[in-house]
């Protein structure tokens, strides 16, 4: 298993910047999710990890090694595109011998190599097959398949899930973490979807228009998000922002009163943008923020109750279980002790510090 | 709106119509025409008579079609096959469908007239089996002979040879000449069996049988085919104009000769008029008199004839134009513009006041003259000969087979036989 | 008004949909064409059947004695089928070899070179637009014009000859030696027609999802393998289809030959099509029978390899 290393990686198109000088480090063995909103650079990234594409300028290491001017057979990747691109003329066999034939392996070292992977990826009665022949699971079995046997130092994925249902794409979630437990090689995944990332990831890398917004674990990103994006995009359902002013026992939500919270490292007055998760709410019978039920889900093991505040805002709140709440009726709303954020207002600017 | 579009309709309509009844009045009028090919300026000549004629017969109408000669060979079989033959026609294939003449006898004035100047050339335009009528109006006479490049034999300082020349003296001469001044062709014949029938009659070639069956290959056509295929390799004839085309496609000179490629071009009396327009003071040339062989110093009688179609509405008129161009005024002045010979017994008495005002048009004249009156009765009985063609044609294809080495002379011979032998069975199987 | 014209326009449609019924009313709208095809295509071909069964040098069909078979009898007499001296029809036999070995020359030739300027076509390159639009201009032109500008180039004073004289060289009589006029005339074919099979081949290319080379890029794979294993695989289809189009349009050659050369030096460049004009309509007593027999034979031929494409593109479908 090999480890990566970007170092300043920027990439021009022309005058555009794309990618504005990246650092970042993948020990060995480490399962890293590339995650962002479309356009961020996160598959311009990974592309220029594999090889595909050239930085205009930084260095990317493998196991401390300058690859920039190596092609990317030989950097010893392996990647599962998004479209799983199997050669659709070929049996599923071939499709995974075919690599390895670049290799001048002997014939029964690959079908070795074909063997193991078809046992470990549960398609062994399909290697007679052409992939127009498979389902959209099967084929991505098989492009997974095809990274396998290649043994490479590092596995790059390309949005795997993307185009697949729902159901599968939960089922093949679990199967990738425990191919990652089982082979217990360096990862790289690139996915938009934020669950994938929380749930796979053994961290989780940020981007947004270029830049590197914060990587960590998922807990990490998740409890002690760096600014107000990386908050925003991480957790389903989203947090809830709204603004605010800081004042002196707390903050006072624009249009209401002031709201008691714990000390921050930010001057009086200060225009903040207050955020709170769903689950960090509590409805109370007095104190807090009021406001009137919207609509309430029912999800069965916790619900949702959407809520607009007095001064017009919009918030949403998870209540563990079911709940008696109803549309219209009168609500107060108030922020469990130590779970609250204060971000400034502008998105691009980190979270404010708390004391 | 509702008037608006009425009214567009009610325009449009009207701007339909009124070509149809512009139409109307021009219909009373005859029309005739005429499918005209030219190989100089005798389309410009023969429209000038015909406005002098429709002047002179305002009810009668003549459109000249100008058409590639080509039309004629390819395309006017078909048209009259079919029944769609134009009211006349200039041809020079004269007995191949001579069954769709108009036997113009009835609609001409003085059918005396006709059958004293025209008596030697009436048979050619006559269908199988008729001895009696006039079927035709010859345009030209013309004769196949020799036309020399005198400037290229003054600068190589090489004598002409004399009227009694043989062929082989002529290729030897220019041979000489062409090798002295770097010309690239020093004989030229045109590629068609028509224009070599004259040499090889010359000697000794019969083209029929002692009972009048054609018969293609005999000793005199064997050796002057010999002779070509020799000269094509020898040099003395060059591949450009008997190879540069197949089958039995038409290739001529013409365009050789005039920018001073070739020292001896053997083609015929039609070529006067166009080369005093193309050649110009380039260079001295004129016709010479026919090489002569063992049998004789012979050409190729010919010439196009203009035949009117059995199928046309207009008969009467038809025979108005005939009188009109046939009349000694007007051909005599046909032939002098046109610089043509004439099959008019009377005017070649006469003799016709040639619009030429050159010396090399006079001097090949004369020479075409002599040139007639050498012709031999072989040549006459071939031109007449309905299907000619079926002797010309393998004559082409099989001796240019021979000469680009497809095959040797003698199998060259066999197939022309053989060619022959279907193109009569083809023809003669009604 | 509108509303009345369109109700004119209507009303005989509508009535024949009432005497029809509306299922037969598709047929009403296909009839037009199949009767102009009917007209012009299938009346002659069956007339040319006619002519293929009768002699005589007659156009009118009713003047044309029968003889059943006789014509394809005399075409196929041969005493030695690889002689062509010892053929009945020599000249027939003579295009027939002569159009094998073009076919042969030409289609190889022109697919070989249309593939791999569809091959560079398909890459990224300065001017692409311009050149993708240049090779299909010549496909655009009268087959007349090709051969006549062809002809400037290559007669004795032309431009080809001018060059070679320039730079100290011989003039080489290109279009009056037998083996040479061959080559050009595979050369003019393929230059004038070759446009067209690129654009299919390159459609083909293009249709290649990009993702699969950047796959083979991963796996390591040399240029020549991907070229082997992954675009002529899947290029497959469309080769096929180029294929058998240019042997079809290879056998029918005539147009820019026939101005070329004329089926000259000889009859050296005389292929099949050539042979069945001049026998029927050019040249001496038109013997219209031999040619029908020979265009229908020529027909079987084009017929066999219009199946075949058929097949082709049936299995491509897959």
């Amino acid at each position: 298993m090999a480890r990566l290393a970007l170092r300043g990686i920027v990439r021009d198109y022309g005058t555009l910047r794309v990618i504005h000088g990246i650092d970042l480090d993948v020990a060995e063995g480490e399962f890293v999710v590339f995650v962002g909103p479309s356009g961020c650079g996160k598959s311009t990234l990974l592309r220029m990890i594999a090889g595909l594409d050239k930085p205009t300028g930084g260095d990317i290491e493998i196991d401390g090694i300058r690859v920039n001017d190596r092609s990317a057979a030989e950097r010893g990747l392996a990647m599962v595109f998004q479209s799983y691109a199997l050669y659709p003329h070929m049996t599923v066999r071939q499709n995974l011998a075919f690599g390895l034939e670049n290799q001048r392996m002997p014939r029964a070292e690959i079908d070795r190599r074909i063997a193991d992977a078809a046992r470990m990826l549960q398609i062994e009665h399909l290697l007679a097959r052409k992939p127009g022949q498979l389902s959209g699971g099967q084929r991505q079995r098989v492009a997974i398949g095809r990274t396998v046997t290649r043994e490479p130092g590092i596995f790059l994925f390309d949005e795997p899930l993307s185009n697949l249902d729902a159901e599968l794409r939960v089922q093949m979630r679990v199967e990738l973490s425990q191919l990652h437990k089982r082979l217990r090689a360096t990862m790289i995944y690139v996915t938009h979807d934020q669950t994938e990332a929380m749930t796979m990831a053994d961290r989780i890398v940020v981007l947004r228009a270029g830049r590197l917004e914060q990587a960590g674990s998922p807990l990490a990103l998740y409890n002690h998000p760096a600014n107000r994006f990386v908050a925003g995009f991480i957790g389903s359902p989203r947090m809830n922002f709204l603004p605010a002013t800081v004042s002196p026992n707390g903050v006072r939500v624009d249009g209401l009163d002031e709201l008691a919270l714990e000390r921050f490292a930010v001057a009086q007055g200060a225009a903040v943008s207050l955020g709170v998760r769903p689950e960090h709410f509590e409805f109370v019978d007095a104190g807090g923020l009021p406001g009137t039920v919207d609509l309430v889900e029912h999800m069965g093991g916790e619900s949702y109750v959407y809520v607009t505040l007095a001064n017009g805002e919009r918030i949403t709140v998870r209540r563990p279980g079911q709940t008696g709440l109803v549309g219209g009726s009168n609500v107060r709303a108030a922020v469990l002790q130590g779970q609250a954020h204060l971000f400034h207002t502008s998105e691009g600017e980190a979270a404010v510090a708390r004391l | 709106m509702k008037t608006l579009f009425r009214r567009t309709i009610m325009a449009g309509a009207a701007m339909l119509a009124l070509p149809l009844l512009a139409a109307a009045p021009a219909r009373a009028a005859t029309e005739l025409r005429i499918m005209w090919y030219s190989d100089a300026n005798e389309g410009d000549v023969m429209r000038d008579l015909l406005d002098r004629f429709e002047k002179a017969n305002p009810d009668i109408k003549v459109v000249l079609d100008r058409v590639p000669y080509k039309t004629i060979t390819d395309n006017l079989p078909a048209l009259v096959s079919s029944g769609q033959a134009p009211d006349m026609a200039r041809v020079t294939d004269l007995g191949g469908q001579s069954s769709y003449y108009l036997n113009l006898t009835p609609y001409l004035k003085d059918k005396a007239y006709w059958e004293t100047n025209f008596k030697d050339v009436l048979p050619w335009v006559r269908p199988a089996g008729e001895t009696d009528g006039v079927y035709g109006l010859m345009t030209q006479l013309t004769i196949t002979m020799p036309i020399v490049n005198e400037t290229l034999f003054q600068q190589a300082g090489i004598p002409l040879p004399g009227p009694t020349a043989t062929w082989d003296d002529w290729a030897k001469a220019a041979k000489a000449v062409a090798a002295k001044l770097n010309v690239p062709i020093p004989i030229a014949i045109d590629r068609s069996g028509h224009r070599i029938a004259g040499p090889a009659i010359s000697y000794g070639a019969k083209f029929f049988s002692a009972d009048g069956q054609p018969a293609l290959v005999d000793d005199g056509l064997k050796t002057m085919a010999r002779k070509i295929y020799d000269w094509h390799k020898d040099g003395v004839m060059s591949k450009a104009i008997w190879g540069s085309v197949g089958g039995a496609a038409y290739r001529g000179a013409n365009e050789e000769f005039s920018n001073g490629q070739v020292v001896l071009y053997m083609s015929g009396s039609w070529q006067f008029g166009q080369f005093a327009k193309t050649v110009g003071d380039g260079f001295d040339w004129h016709g010479v008199p026919n090489p002569c062989g063992p049998a004789g110093c012979s050409g190729m009688p010919g010439g196009a004839g203009l035949v009117a179609y059995k199928t046309s509405k207009h008969p009467a008129e038809i025979g108005k134009l005939m009188d009109y161009l046939a009349s000694e005024p007007v051909y005599a002045e046909f032939h002098a513009r046109t610089l043509f010979l004439t099959a008019h017994k009377g005017l070649m008495a006469k003799g016709i006041s040639y619009a030429a005002d050159k010396p090399q048009i006079k001097k090949s004249l004369d020479a075409a003259f002599a040139n007639v009156k050498a012709l031999s009765p072989v040549a006459f009985q071939l031109q007449g000969y309905r299907l000619n063609r079926v002797l010309f044609t393998p004559l082409t294809v099989r001796l240019n087979q021979a000469i680009s080495g497809e095959m040797s002379l003698d199998d060259a011979f066999t197939r022309m036989t053989q060619d022959m032998q279907d193109g009569l069975k083809a023809a003669g199987a009604k | 008004m509108r509303a009345a014209l369109a109700r004119l326009i209507d009303w005989p449609f509508e009535a024949l949909q009432r005497a029809l019924g509306a299922a037969r009313m598709p047929y009403v709208f296909v009839l037009p064409n199949l009767l102009v095809f009917g007209i012009f295509v299938v009346l002659p071909m069956l007339l040319n059947i006619w002519y293929a069964t009768t002699s005589g040098a007659e156009l009118m069909p009713g003047q044309r004695p029968f003889t059943g078979l006789a014509n394809f009898a005399e075409l196929l007499d041969c005493g030695n089928y690889l002689n062509v001296a010892s053929c009945r029809q020599d000249r027939f036999w003579r295009s027939v070899d002569n159009t094998l070995w073009f076919v042969a020359f030409q289609v190889i030739t022109m697919v070989v070179l249309s593939l791999i300027t569809a091959l560079v076509l398909n890459r990224k390159m300065a001017l692409r637009g311009f050149f993708r639009a240049v090779f299909f201009y010549p496909v655009l032109l009268s087959p007349v014009v090709v051969a006549l500008i062809w002809k400037w180039i290559l007669q004795p004073d032309g431009v080809l000859n001018a060059i070679l004289v320039a730079n100290g060289g011989q003039r080489v009589p290109f279009l009056l030696d037998p083996s040479w006029s061959f080559f050009w005339t595979v050369v003019v074919s393929v230059w004038a027609h070759m446009g067209f099979y690129v654009l299919i081949l390159l459609a083909g290319l293009q249709a290649i999802p990009p993702d699969l080379y950047e796959a083979a890029a991963m796996d390591g794979t040399p240029q020549w393998r991907v070229f082997w294993r992954i675009t002529l695989p899947l290029l497959m289809p469309n080769m096929a289809v180029v294929l058998v189009l240019g042997l079809i349009r290879a056998v029918q050659a005539f147009d820019e030959i026939y101005v070329l050369t004329g089926g000259g030096p000889g009859t050296a460049t005389q292929y099949i099509v050539q042979y069945i004009y001049e026998t029927a309509f050019a040249g001496q007593v038109h013997i219209m029978g031999l040619a029908a027999a020979a265009s229908m034979l020529v027909g079987g031929v084009l017929l066999v390899l219009t199946l075949l494409q058929l097949l082709a593109s049936a299995r491509a479908k897959q």
